[in-house]
């Protein structure tokens, strides 16, 4: 198995936050060993390769994650804690859940 | 009658122009099991006009617990107003406890809004909404850009699982905060005393402030946040390219 991570530069430079949350979790748990291969999707750069994977991918969220198994076949995973779950056979709670979950979905912003 | 995918992709084609009324009528003949979701704000027009249908419905809160004074009386007017229940959805006391015991309780001021929501709105709304079939909200396409493809009815893309799908009626989608407005006043229906006061969008009470004449009424909510670091998404525009 083959995981690629793809995080965002924004237009200033700076990864953006979600990017460095995600990064953080990977680093404190120790679940970065498992990450084969950081791809940057650079704003200011429209021929980076992470935008070339999103667009091939068809994903407008970041991170995003690229796990290629032993017969070649990719799934990506915009959820983070989805990948942990199925992937990285961690533990998720349901305040990291709750997290995602608020993040992700635009339109509970103003509930 | 549970309406499948398919048919809830075609319902919201066919109705897409449809009258509030006709909306929520739609909603409530087509399932039992089916609550509207009130914030104590202009969303109640959605009880309002359920009442004009005729047919019971079940109104559910959330009760994050930092809402306006003026909010709970409002509640309250509305319960004997309409004669109608509400069904009150409060934080996960498991969940609330230790993130106050860890941060306080004004973090959002320091590092975002969204990890109180998501205890305080988000974890009670999905546990309300797990027991349920379907749901109406009051959500419009003029409220904010998350909202402006928010079609009348749709499988909920948030809180649907695997095994089941959860259906999401949208009777106002297509309403102008104007229209809510008239209606509101040409039926006499009871408003939240803090419209009148300038505030435009109501959440809880440290996050939301007046607004000026002319402003979004967004610009009332988590003022103090950059709204670039709130984006995650990478631009449509360079995946254009």
């Amino acid at each position: 198995m083959h995981i690629t991570m793809v995080k965002k530069i924004k237009e200033d430079g700076q990864p953006c936050r979600k990017c460095n949350d995600v990064m953080g979790k990977l680093e404190r748990t120790g679940q970065i060993a498992s990450i084969d291969h950081i791809i940057y999707a650079d704003e200011r750069d429209p021929s980076s390769e992470g935008l070339h994977l999103a667009r091939h991918h068809n994903v407008e969220l970041a991170p995003f994650f690229i796990v290629r198994d032993s017969d070649g076949e990719e799934k990506v995973y915009t959820s983070y804690l989805k990948l942990v779950r199925e992937v990285l056979n961690g533990k998720v709670t349901q305040r990291e859940e709750l997290m995602e979950l608020t993040e992700r979905v635009g339109s509970l912003d103003y509930i | 009658m549970a309406l499948s995918n398919i048919e809830i992709t075609t319902l919201a084609d066919v109705h897409k122009e449809s009258e509030p009324q006709d909306i929520l009528k739609l909603a409530l003949e087509s399932y039992d099991n089916i609550a509207i979701s009130f914030s104590g704000a202009e969303d109640v027009v959605l009880i309002d006009l359920a009442a004009r249908i005729g047919k019971d419905v079940r109104v559910f809160t959330l009760d994050t617990g930092r809402l306006h004074p003026e909010t709970y009386a409002y509640l309250e007017q509305v319960r004997e107003r309409y004669d109608v229940a509400i069904e009150v959805a409060s934080p996960d006391h498991n969940e609330l406890e230790p993130f106050l015991a860890e941060k306080g309780m004004f973090s959002f001021f320091e590092d975002g809004h969204k990890e109180c929501c998501s205890i305080r709105k988000v974890g009670p709304l999905r546990r309300k909404l797990a027991t349920l079939d379907a749901w109406i909200t009051g959500q419009r396409h003029d409220q904010s850009n998350t909202r402006t493809d928010v079609p009348v009815v749709q499988v909920d893309p948030a809180f649907s699982s695997e095994a089941n799908s959860l259906v999401k009626f949208n009777p106002i989608a297509n309403w102008s905060s104007q229209q809510v407005w008239d209606y509101i006043r040409e039926n006499e229906v009871p408003y939240n005393p803090l419209h009148a006061k300038g505030f435009d969008s109501i959440g809880c009470e440290p996050c939301t402030r007046p607004i000026l004449p002319n402003q979004h009424e967004r610009e009332g909510r988590w003022w103090w946040e950059d709204a670039k670091e709130k984006e995650c998404g990478l631009h449509s525009g360079n995946l254009n390219k």
